[in-house]
């Protein structure tokens, strides 16, 4: 393990996208790769078939497993998983990464946001705050105060470092809530900063946030 | 895989269990005739079917209706519209239902005509409309939960004390019948639907479980209110005759309950249907494609319900009844109990209400309160209390207050220490309970063992089982809520928050 300056990590969003009821699995072992964590969201996907569609036979339940780690640790924990869920074959999910700015929470205290391989900067940015249940409405009453206009909580579940329980064989991931905030890039140091102090993020077992650069943006008026 | 090939699977999964309990008796306790396990079986596959494709409709239909109704119905912003739209829901998903249909020939039956079936029908969908309001009021002010079915609770007692036995017992059956295979899944969606607005995430959980408590209590009280109305009166005790055993033919008996089967599921899908196109008219006006998804659901659902009422009425109710009387007859009478154990920890979960249930739990809690979690705890309820219904057969001295009082009395007690968002599950979950799988199947099972003993009253025996269905959940799901709390608490991190 090479030991470098935390603000040196360049961390990475995993997104796993597989049927209802891999989402925790895929979590254990990615947890078991040393990924600090990760939150799950329920979805659905759809199939496509004319004939299905009219019997309403297309919807297919799945689960949406977010986690942000170290780009080596993501590797390895894909890599795992896709062991487990074996991408490859038809219609057994899907996984993709994607870079991510800064990362604050489960250890990681550097906030220094970070363009991605050099692409360019736009006027946005994408700002996840990931926080126990009930706690969203908070998050979103700081962020206002310090300048966000809007944004969206979205129900999950999920567990960190500090949250692993059994019972009857089966891990209870706690309730969590996202929170997804489009901010202006000059706004959003100060944004975070507030949500930051406000949740007391850094103290662990308090929730994470993380920035990623956004490209486009449609419908946010100024 | 789709949702509906998933469905197929879990029920597959949970109807092959109750399967493997009958066919395993009939190698060793009990050999059953084979024309008899052959209907049995036939049956089997026709539940598996019917499930599956009315949990679909449920999942496609019903739910997205009932909860789009709740927040319509809040998003209207006006305190009357609300509380008038309960009314009249609450009034027609009641009256609509099978189950309370039945309940009401039968008292009519037992009463001499005294009560007849029409007012116990009125006077019970009254309560329900009356309640299913109060407790629309009750998320819009902002009470607690607790304190909502403590005051049930205390009002029921009270008013049980002035009520003669029988009413009693048709008080509970009546809440166990209204809460039935429609009116579960439209008031956990309603419920859903009107907590979901509110700003605070969490108490918008917890107000997401709870109706169809507050349902089930409306309708014990609405019945005991009726007795005191009347006065007490001698009843000419009644019992009913125990099941007869059909002929061997294995397919007949199937064709003959499509009729009835087609009759009783129509009549408890209109009501909804009529609601439906005139919430579209008047206050949802969805898109074209949307509201043809819903309508797609409903004839799913109707489908699926058909086929389901056929399977159980024609292969389970006969097998049961006889599982339980050649058991009965058996000298040890440890196997009665343990088969009474073990065919109501899994028939509870080919339940079709509690399937909905465990879903909008999962889906509620974004997957917290797993469904495999929720399941575990009414099957070890549930199969306790089929197993007392069957011990309290055996020994006629045991009362029935003698174990709902103080169950109850532990039910409530508990609720100022779990979880609220397990209190609202574990209250739904004895509405829930108690659905056709338990009416028929478990039913005809007690049924069965009771017609063993002389003297054993038929009516009185497999009432005092639905009541003890619908109270043991209370308790092991907030058993259950105990322990989320306890295991879900942080580890090594002071975070000072609240269960």
């Amino acid at each position: 393990m090479q030991k470098a300056n935390s603000s040196d990590k360049e961390f990475e969003l995993i997104c796993v996208i597989v049927n209802h009821g891999l989402g925790s699995k895929a979590l254990k072992v990615a947890k078991k790769a040393g990924v600090s964590g990760g939150t799950i969201v329920l979805g659905r996907g759809t199939a496509d078939n004319r004939w299905l569609k009219f019997l309403e036979l297309t919807d297919i339940r799945k689960e949406v497993v977010l986690m942000v780690c170290e780009k080596s640790t993501g590797r390895r924990a894909l890599e795992d998983i896709d062991r487990v869920v074996k991408f490859s074959r038809p219609k057994h999910g899907v996984a993709f990464t994607m870079p991510v700015g800064a990362f604050i929470g489960a250890g990681s205290r550097e906030y220094e946001f970070k363009v991605p391989n050099g692409g360019e900067e736009s006027m946005f940015r994408a700002v996840f705050v990931i926080v126990d249940k009930g706690k969203g409405e908070t998050v979103m009453d700081v962020a206002r105060e310090a300048g966000a206009r809007g944004g969206t909580i979205i129900n999950a579940r999920g567990s960190g470092i500090h949250e692993t329980a059994v019972f009857l064989n089966m891990e209870i991931e706690p309730e969590k809530e996202i929170v997804l905030m489009l901010t202006p890039v000059d706004l959003t140091d100060r944004i975070v900063t507030a949500v930051r102090d406000g949740l007391k993020i850094d103290e662990p077992g308090n929730g994470i946030i993380f920035v990623q650069s956004v490209s486009e943006t449609f419908g946010i008026l100024s | 895989m789709t949702i509906l090939a998933g469905l197929f699977k879990d029920n597959i999964k949970t109807v092959v269990p109750i399967v493997a309990v009958v066919l395993v008796l009939n190698f060793t306790l009990v050999p059953l005739g084979g024309s008899l396990i052959a209907r049995f079986l036939v049956g089997s596959i026709l539940i598996i079917i019917g499930l599956s494709l009315f949990l679909f409709g449920v999942e496609i239909g019903i739910t997205p209706m009932g909860s789009l109704t709740g927040s319509s119905l809040v998003k209207t912003n006006k305190l009357p519209v609300v509380l008038i739209g309960g009314l009249i829901l609450g009034f027609f998903i009641s009256i609509a239902e099978p189950g309370l249909m039945v309940l009401a020939y039968q008292v009519d039956f037992v009463t001499l005509s005294a009560i007849s079936a029409w007012k116990l029908l009125i006077v019970v969908s009254i309560g329900l409309a009356v309640i299913v309001s109060l407790g629309f009021l009750r998320v819009v002010v902002k009470m607690s939960l607790k304190l909502f079915l403590l005051l049930s609770y205390l009002l029921i007692f009270i008013l049980a004390f002035f009520t003669q036995p029988e009413f009693l017992a048709i008080a509970f059956d009546a809440s166990g019948a209204t809460t039935g295979i429609l009116a579960v899944p439209f008031l956990l969606a309603l419920a859903v639907g009107i907590s979901r607005l509110r700003r605070d995430s969490v108490a918008s959980e917890e107000d997401s479980f709870g109706l169809v408590a507050e349902a089930s209590a409306g309708a014990i009280m609405s019945v005991l209110i009726l007795n005191i109305i009347i006065g007490t009166q001698e009843y000419a005790v009644a019992s009913l005759e125990p099941i007869e055993l059909g002929n061997a033919a294995v397919l007949s008996p199937f064709v003959h309950l499509i009729p009835e089967a087609l009759k009783e599921s129509f009549v408890s899908l209109l009501p909804l249907t009529v609601s439906l196109f005139v919430l579209q008219k008047v206050l949802f006006h969805l898109e074209k494609r949307q509201f043809a998804r819903m309508v797609k659901g409903f004839l799913y659902a109707f489908l699926g319900l058909v086929v389901f009422l056929i399977g159980v009425n024609g292969g389970f109710m006969e097998i049961a009844s006889e599982i339980g009387l050649r058991l009965a007859l058996v000298e040890n009478k440890v196997w009665l109990v343990v088969t009474a154990f073990a065919l109501g920890f899994f028939t509870i979960l080919a339940e079709p209400a509690v399937f909905v249930l465990t879903h909008t739990i999962e889906d509620v809690t974004s997957g917290y309160v797993k469904r495999k979690a929720v399941g575990a705890a009414l099957s070890i309820g549930v199969g306790s209390a089929v197993a007392l219904a069957i011990i309290r057969v055996l020994t006629p001295s045991i009362e029935l207050w003698h174990i709902l009082l103080p169950g109850y009395i532990i039910a409530i007690a508990m609720m100022y220490y779990a979880p609220n968002l397990f209190v609202g599950i574990a209250f739904d979950a004895g509405g829930v309970a108690t659905g056709p799988m338990t009416a028929t199947f478990i039913l005809a099972f007690v049924q069965g063992a009771a017609s063993a003993f002389e003297g054993a009253n038929l009516l009185r025996d497999g009432f005092g089982m639905i009541a003890l269905v619908a109270m043991a959940p209370i308790i092991t799901l907030q058993i259950l809520g105990f322990i989320f709390q306890a295991r879900s608490r942080k580890q090594g991190v002071d975070t000072g928050a609240e269960g």
